[in-house]
């Protein structure tokens, strides 16, 4: 998924209000602070959408993953912890069968929504439908449930690859291809179980559904203010033994949106707001480290900063051509442009992703390198357009991006488009001119597929809300993504699979990565910032929050 | 005051004419000129297909030109616009900016005429002299001054380094009216300053004229004391022109022209609606924006004009429109 | 002519020589001349925008001979010799070197380690053509409607008066953001006329238009006033048709109200473009002016304030020296001048 930051700062430091201890199982420590209260933070863009079927950004995650349980769940925890897939609404862990077709879940008995009424089994396929009529971003993750893409082309009235049971709670799902991902895909926002009165087709970010999760959405006022609440039929689902699920330690959760990013910042150091979504802005980063280092820290994030290559048409459908570019590109320069937080990598996986490995292919920079390939190849068309989105750090990159490849004999346009719709727009394949530009990429879940199988496959490129920018369609680390998905991540030899898959697309430069971003915590002093924790899927945990004593 | 009721409904249907106009001009500009398809831009950032299509009957965009006009319009004045970026009706989040735009800009104009009255006196009052000289500069500096970086700058060093006032966000008057002003102040001043040095300037160059007009003359042969002639006459004439470019600042203002200082200070007014609106592109609350700010444009404008006419019986009687 | 000397019975001798100039009738433009002459400040607020022209002109020289970079190219990683030690241009943390006495990165560098100078130059260069050729347009409107509406009076002038009141109507903030976004993306196409999206005269014809009220009602105002004189009536009855009328008799008399709105419309258009570029609805790159760079830097205003305060300081003093100078011209050229310019 992509992050949503307007007036984002080069660092992306991610204001950690965190208070308390989040419950669940390990994490011990903390559990220092008293319970109650509230919090308010803000956010630089209010989120994409507050309906769990539709929201694919951070901003968006951040705030519903307390709120909309999935029948599994990432596990509330620090880093590492924090990608481990466990029960949520249903009762285990799923039987699979042998072949790895037959996923079989029970639903916990006598949980309810926030507004009374009970969660039955029949509401997951139900969540599914909604996948698929809302043309949902995430749709593409379920396609692979037996009967979905006859349901999503109209065929059929319902998924016949899932059946419900609401007297038994029994939900059995048929896929069409065994796969290493489907349960980190359950346990995604998407798959969350929502009352069949919600409307089947129709954005609820305005109306939110009914919650399952220890907050509720008491008030969605896009895009200006959202608000959190101690959901009161939790306990039905606590009750039924969902004992990975903590409960918050605050009342009430406020996010507001403010487009001042600096101001943001501000306001948290004067405590006058708790926590913010987004990093500090590079400008107050040293004064904040230096002075408030007892509520500052940074974090670790799986993500990839790179620049698609457009595969199919001139210049860059010519593989020298793209290596002479990734040649060119220097990551430690970049690393200024974000403020020094930026590990600069020239791999398609970022560290903390299974299967990642250190790249050494293009050592450099090396533009006289870069120009030798270039003039071997001899490019037919030398005329590029360089496209960037229109946030601060972006337009910084955009600007690098074409100095080096003016320094490199291309004429270039810069195109900047607003943040809101970059991505539609160069997801778009009917745009004309789409040569190079920026683009980033943060993990869905800690699985390498979600890199590979969504933003290198062939059969990933769509004509519209598109991913695989650089259009990407190589026949044989097709057939390796797809060999490698139906296996687990656990199976011998995947990981190492995983590492090759990724060398061998660098050598076919499909793209010019540059490195992975780290976040940071930022909170004010009322909150118990040891407690804070910080998800590697969710961000930051806002049922860690718990104000100080 | 025959005369009056015939000027009033002139310029009342005058205004009329405008707006209509007007709203051709946001209906071409918005929907026609741009070169690329209007249901896509409307539609926004998720639009598919279908909701394509259904934007395309809506608004009617396979129909010929005036019968799309139409159809806009209808929606604007029926309060029928939504956003599909967010599905919220244009006209609630018009309704609900309102209050906060004109806390800010009515305090703010309070600020900016009361300052720019008194340094523009004081500036035609010793003019030539250093005071003047200063106070020219000082305005043109608060003229040249973008606002935005001034708000920037006013927040950082003065709502964080020294504390002395919030860094910004609405407190509602009906809430807390102390916390209201205490949120307000540096959010008036920023906008100010740009008004105070222009009208400091009109006010002197005004002043200055008229301290030659014959009747000011005349003032002082009757014997009336300097001070007096300056306060009963000289101000009071210069006075006038000043007040009517008031009306027409206030009602541009309120119009959305408050964009940049909401935006800095984050308060949610119409000004940062519409910036928002700009910045995803989103075309339906936009153009509600627009005829809103257009229509206290020119309502400011009428109700100057006839606050001018019933001042200056020349200009009701005249020939000419004013 | 009667032999030098030669005394003509009954006359006093008529004036040789250098006395006779003293008595030449002095034309209106030389008093003008000796008026503003006389008024010191003016004349060097004047020549402070001439050396910031001039200044901008100059940027391809510094470029070449000083600084030795273009305005766009970046240098994150480079060092450069500042008091014997090397500093990195761009701190690893992302911060930018200040200004300083060394000929690189005279005042300092961005955070993409471009050149402030040269930038401040290149970018001067634009915002100052945007500012003149938008004054162009603003005056050629203003004039046309003014001198139209003033000549004609009666309906021509009510439907011309409600066309200013309606550009005047528009919150200008508003259109300017609103069309300069829409027609960045697909560029202006109204029939024969193509213009591209990140073309400058985009905010150039907003820029232009949208001053167009504020200059054609006074010098309307003006030409109402001229057409009552006696020798416009006469001109008229002399069977001089409109055309001739509105350039030989009106519009000299109006080239002094011009030349002052045309000199302090320089200014606001200046202005305008600053705010329009920092909403990303005026100059797109790969251009840049004062207004984009305010922009840029507006991110970096504690760790960086020079980035923000050396194009606010040109904005200042541009805006100020075309007003001090315009006030100076209006002095100069009309001492008992009732124009003003409503803004």
């Amino acid at each position: 998924m992509r992050n949503l930051r307007k007036i984002a700062a080069l660092a992306m430091a991610t204001a950690l209000a965190a208070v308390g201890l989040a419950a669940c199982g390990d994490s011990g420590g903390g559990g220092g602070g008293k319970e109650g209260g509230e919090v308010a933070g803000t956010v630089t863009s209010f989120p994409d959408y507050l309906d769990p079927q539709l929201s694919y950004t951070l901003e968006g995650w951040e705030g519903i993953n307390n709120v909309y349980i999935p029948l599994l769940t990432y596990q509330h925890g620090n880093g590492e912890e924090s990608t481990k897939v466990v029960p949520g609404l249903a009762e285990s862990m799923p039987d699979i069968s042998p072949d790895g077709l037959t996923y079989t879940f029970t639903l916990r008995k006598g949980m309810k929504y926030s507004d009374g009424t009970p969660i039955k089994a029949s509401d997951f396929p139900y969540a599914i439908q909604r996948l698929f009529k809302l043309d949902s971003g995430g749709a593409p993750f379920y396609e692979a449930i037996a009967g979905a893409t006859d349901y999503a082309d109209g065929k059929a009235d319902s998924i016949s690859g899932i059946q419900a049971d609401d007297q038994t709670g029994k939900i059995v799902v048929q896929l069409e291809h065994s796969s290493g991902t489907f349960l980190n895909e359950v346990a995604l926002m998407f798959a969350a179980p929502v009352p069949q009165s919600t409307p089947l087709d129709k954005d609820q970010t305005s109306t939110p559904p009914p919650a399952s999760g220890t907050f509720m959405i008491s008030n969605s006022d896009p895009p200006n203010s959202y608000t959190l609440e101690k959901n009161p039929q939790f306990k039905t689902v606590q009750d039924a033994g969902a004992s990975d699920l903590p409960e918050a330690h605050v009342d009430k959760v406020t996010v507001t949106q403010n487009k001042n990013q600096s101001a943001q910042a501000q306001a948290i150091e004067q405590n006058q707001s708790d926590f913010m979504v987004d990093p500090p802005p590079a400008d107050l980063l040293p004064d904040i480290q230096n002075t408030y280092s007892d509520r500052f820290r940074f974090q670790e994030s799986i993500n990839t900063y790179y620049f698609w290559l457009n595969n199919t048409k001139p210049p860059f459908d010519n593989v020298q051509v793209r290596q002479a570019v990734n040649y060119a590109i220097d990551p430690a320069a970049l690393n200024r442009i974000f403020g020094g937080r930026l590990h600069p990598s020239q791999a398609i996986l970022p560290p903390g992703m299974p299967g990642y490995e250190e790249s050494n292919l293009y050592p450099g920079p090396d533009l006289e390198k870069a120009k030798a390939l270039i003039a071997q190849a001899h490019p037919s068309d030398m005329d590029i357009t360089v496209w960037t989105d229109d946030e601060p750090d972006r337009k910084r990159i955009g600007a690098y991006y074409q100095d080096v490849l003016n320094s490199l004999g291309f004429q270039t346009t810069l195109k900047i488009i607003g943040g809101d719709v970059y991505f539609t727009t160069i997801g778009n394949l009917s745009t004309p001119d789409l040569d190079t530009g920026f683009a980033d990429w943060f993990q869905d879940y800690p699985h390498p597929n979600d890199f590979f199988g969504i933003l290198l496959a062939g059969e990933s490129i769509h004509p519209t809300n598109n991913q695989n920018f650089s259009q990407t369609d190589i026949p044989d680390l097709n057939k390796q993504i797809s060999d490698l998905d139906t296996k687990q991540l656990t199976d011998p030899g995947v990981e190492d699979g995983y590492a090759a898959l990724d060398k061998s697309f660098m050598e076919q430069a499909v793209w010019a990565p540059y490195g992975n971003e780290k976040f940071t915590t930022f909170t004010s002093d009322r909150v118990a910032f040891d407690d804070v924790l910080f998800s590697l899927v969710f961000n930051l945990d806002y049922s860690s929050f718990q104000l100080t004593d | 005051m025959e005369g009056m009721g015939r000027f009033i409904i002139r310029r009342l249907v005058g205004m009329a004419a405008v707006l209509f106009v007007i709203s051709i001009l946001v209906f071409l500009i918005f929907n026609v000129i741009p070169n690329s398809d209007p249901a896509q831009r409307i539609g926004g950032k998720n639009a598919n297909p279908e909701l394509i299509a259904r934007i395309n009957e809506d608004w009617g965009f396979n129909d010929p030109l005036p019968q799309q006009y139409v159809s806009t319009m209808k929606k604007v004045f029926t309060g029928d616009l939504v956003s599909y970026q967010n599905q919220r009706n244009v006209s609630d989040q018009i309704e609900k900016g309102i209050p906060v735009t004109f806390s800010l800009c009515i305090g703010a104009g309070i600020i900016w005429l009361l300052l720019g009255i008194v340094f523009g006196y004081l500036s035609a009052v010793k003019a030539g002299q250093a005071t003047d000289r200063s106070l020219t500069i000082l305005a043109l500096i608060g003229i040249s001054l973008p606002v935005f970086w001034l708000g920037l700058v006013l927040q950082y060093y003065i709502g964080n380094k020294l504390g002395l006032f919030p860094i910004g966000d609405y407190v509602k008057f009906t809430e807390d009216p102390l916390q209201w002003v205490n949120h307000l102040i540096l959010p008036w001043f920023t906008l100010a300053v740009l008004f105070i040095g222009f009208y400091s300037r009109v006010l002197r160059s005004n002043m200055l004229d008229v301290m030659d007009e014959d009747y000011v003359r005349t003032a002082r042969a009757k014997g009336l004391s300097e001070r007096q002639v300056r306060l009963k006459h000289v101000l009071r004439n210069s006075l006038i022109p000043v007040i009517t470019l008031f009306g027409l600042d206030f009602g541009a203002v309120i119009g959305g022209g408050a964009i940049l200082t909401e935006t800095v200070y984050n308060l949610p007014g119409v000004g940062q609606y519409a910036g928002q609106s700009v910045a995803s592109l989103d075309l339906p609350p936009l153009i509600g924006i627009t005829m809103f700010g257009a229509f206290f444009i020119v309502f400011f404008n009428t109700i100057v004009d006839i606050v001018y006419a019933y001042l200056d019986p020349r200009i009701r009687l005249g020939a000419q429109a004013a | 002519m009667p032999p030098a000397g030669a005394m003509p019975t009954g006359e006093p001798p008529l004036p040789v020589g250098d006395d006779v100039e003293m008595i030449e009738g002095r034309s209106p433009w030389y008093l003008a001349y000796i008026r503003l002459r006389r008024n010191k400040v003016a004349l060097a607020f004047g020549a402070l925008f001439i050396v910031i022209v001039l200044f901008c002109l100059a940027a391809p020289l510094w470029s070449h001979l000083v600084a030795h970079t273009g305005p766009n190219q970046n240098h994150l990683t480079e060092k450069i010799d500042i008091g014997g030690k090397e500093t990195f241009v761009v701190a690893p943390n992302g911060i930018p070197i200040g200004p300083g006495l060394h000929a690189k990165f005279l005042l300092g560098a961005d955070d993409n380690g471009r050149d402030v100078m040269v930038r401040l130059m290149y970018g001067g260069r634009t915002s100052i053509y945007i500012g003149v050729m938008a004054a162009f347009i603003t005056t050629f409107f203003a004039v046309a409607i003014g001198l139209i509406a003033g000549y004609y009076r009666g309906w021509t002038d009510s439907v011309l008066s409600r066309v200013l009141d309606v550009i005047w109507a528009f919150p200008v903030l508003l259109l300017g953001i609103a069309l300069g976004t829409a027609l960045s993306v697909g560029g202006l196409k109204i029939g024969p006329l193509e213009i591209a999206g990140n073309s400058l005269w985009i905010p150039i014809i907003i820029i232009g238009f949208v001053y167009v009220p504020y200059m054609a009602r006074p010098i309307r105002g003006e030409v109402l006033a001229l057409r009552e004189k006696e020798f416009v009536e006469a001109a008229i009855a002399q069977g001089k048709g409109p055309i001739r009328v509105m350039f030989s008799e009106l519009l000299p008399n109006l080239i002094s109200t011009i030349i002052v709105f045309f000199t302090l419309n320089i200014a606001n258009n200046m202005l305008l473009e600053a705010a329009l570029s920092f909403l990303g609805a005026g100059v797109r790159p790969p251009n840049s002016s004062w207004g984009t760079m305010i922009e840029e830097g507006s991110d970096r205003i504690v760790t960086a304030p020079h980035l923000t305060l050396v194009p606010v300081l040109m904005i200042v003093l541009t805006v100020l020296a075309l007003n001090v100078f315009g006030d100076g011209l209006r002095d100069a050229l009309n001492p008992k001048a009732k124009i003003r310019m409503e803004h």
